[in-house]
């Protein structure tokens, strides 16, 4: 499949990290500003309850930086970032789970989709609606592998590193969703 | 790769999931608050850290209650059968129950805010600096710089509350070392290993 490239966020020198790990609040703060888009792009489709992605993802980065004395170089920050980002998210929808049924909360999320300001760049709001609805009904486990591969970006190695999950057991995942959202969304644009 | 993934629709479906949300420079300030107020917040206020503790503080403290309410009433009963008043014991009592509870209530907070001195050591002669990072210093590296000795050991001293606690060593502000002579945790959450220490009372 052609991938389609993620647009990725500011690259953290490694001069910054080391500086956030000694309790630097300025350099916490670029990192904040470099990873906060695609933190909240990735809870609120990971979410049970979109409405709860600013929380969550305020919640992983505390998490971070009481962690980040424990972060070693070797280790690739953006993926130890959406690691905890993805345990809180889990963790989240367990609770939501026992909590609601699912699928109430969608009509905030397409409220929140609307609000979203990209100059230039077409916005198929009916299309956004039917995309997310049909993410929606794609198991967590597996949309959260779907997530991370396609719209984050991370190759499989390093998702199988985050996650101890085997490399054939996440393509079959993504294969899975991607099967699942096609046929939900080929509906849509009746084919 | 699957002809489901080759789709069409998948693929304008992940182009749609791509699209960021908008640079919100408030929640941005919002997050760098709540990490630096979690940063400096005591750690022993963090019930995560010391769940057992804690309820067995609570618990030992309404059971000190408890007899000490049982305590003054049967001291109540014992003068009454004394002294010729019926008015007094009861109020002796309750004043015996209330000061007893108020001297547990002390103590428990005593006990709450007690620390008990722990020594750390680290045997690690090429290092140039260590600093002991843990829960109970918000993993703050700045916090508790280690001193070295001439045969290249370093150590230091701090005062802990009792109670579970993980920590480690930083060694040369970047690399993060366990405590090769005690227990290991596995921080589920972030993914990392802790050394243990359990600190009992004094």
């Amino acid at each position: 499949m052609q991938r389609i490239a993620p647009p990725q966020s500011a690259v953290l020198d490694a001069k910054t990290i080391s500086r956030a790990k000694l309790g630097d609040i300025d350099a916490f703060t670029s990192i904040v500003e470099a990873y906060h888009q695609r933190c909240l792009r990735f809870a609120r489709a990971m979410l049970r309850n979109a409405d709860d992605a600013e929380d969550m993802v305020q919640e992983a980065f505390v998490r971070l930086y009481r962690a980040l004395p424990r972060y070693e170089e070797r280790q690739r920050f953006e993926s130890w970032l959406f690691q905890i980002l993805g345990n809180v998210c889990r963790t989240a929808n367990t609770v939501h789970h026992r909590e609601t049924s699912r699928f109430v909360d969608d009509e905030i999320a397409l409220e929140r989709v609307q609000s979203d300001d990209q100059p230039g760049r077409s916005f198929d709001h009916e299309w956004g609606e039917s995309v997310r609805k049909a993410l929606a009904e794609v198991p967590d486990y597996n949309r959260e592998i779907f997530l991370l591969h396609y719209i984050e970006g991370f190759g499989y190695d390093e998702i199988e590193r985050m996650t101890g999950v085997k490399q054939s057991a996440l393509k079959m995942r993504v294969k899975r969703a991607s099967d699942q959202l096609r046929s939900l969304l080929s509906k849509e644009v009746g084919t | 790769m699957s002809g489901a993934e080759r789709d069409p629709v998948v693929n304008r479906a992940i182009e749609e999931l791509q699209r960021l949300p908008a640079l919100d420079r408030h929640a941005i300030d919002r997050v760098v608050r709540a990490a630096a107020a979690a940063r400096v917040a005591p750690a022993e206020l963090d019930p995560a850290d010391l769940p057992r503790t804690r309820s067995i503080r609570v618990w030992s403290a309404l059971g000190f209650a408890a007899a000490a309410a049982v305590a003054g009433f049967v001291i109540g009963e014992l003068r009454t059968s004394k002294e010729p008043s019926v008015e007094t014991p009861i109020v002796t009592a309750q004043t015996s129950s209330d000061t007893q509870l108020r001297a547990v209530r002390g103590s428990a907070a005593m006990l709450d805010n007690m620390t008990v001195a722990q020594e750390f050591v680290l045997e690690a002669a090429q290092a140039d600096r260590v600093a002991l990072v843990g829960d109970f210093n918000s993993w703050n590296p700045k916090a508790n710089a280690m001193t070295r000795d001439a045969a290249g050991k370093w150590s230091t001293t701090i005062n802990v509350v009792p109670g579970r606690h993980v920590y480690g060593f930083m060694v040369n502000d970047s690399i993060f070392t366990l405590d090769p002579r005690a227990m290991k945790a596995r921080d589920p959450d972030l993914g990392g290993d802790g050394s243990v220490r359990i600190v009992g009372r004094p």
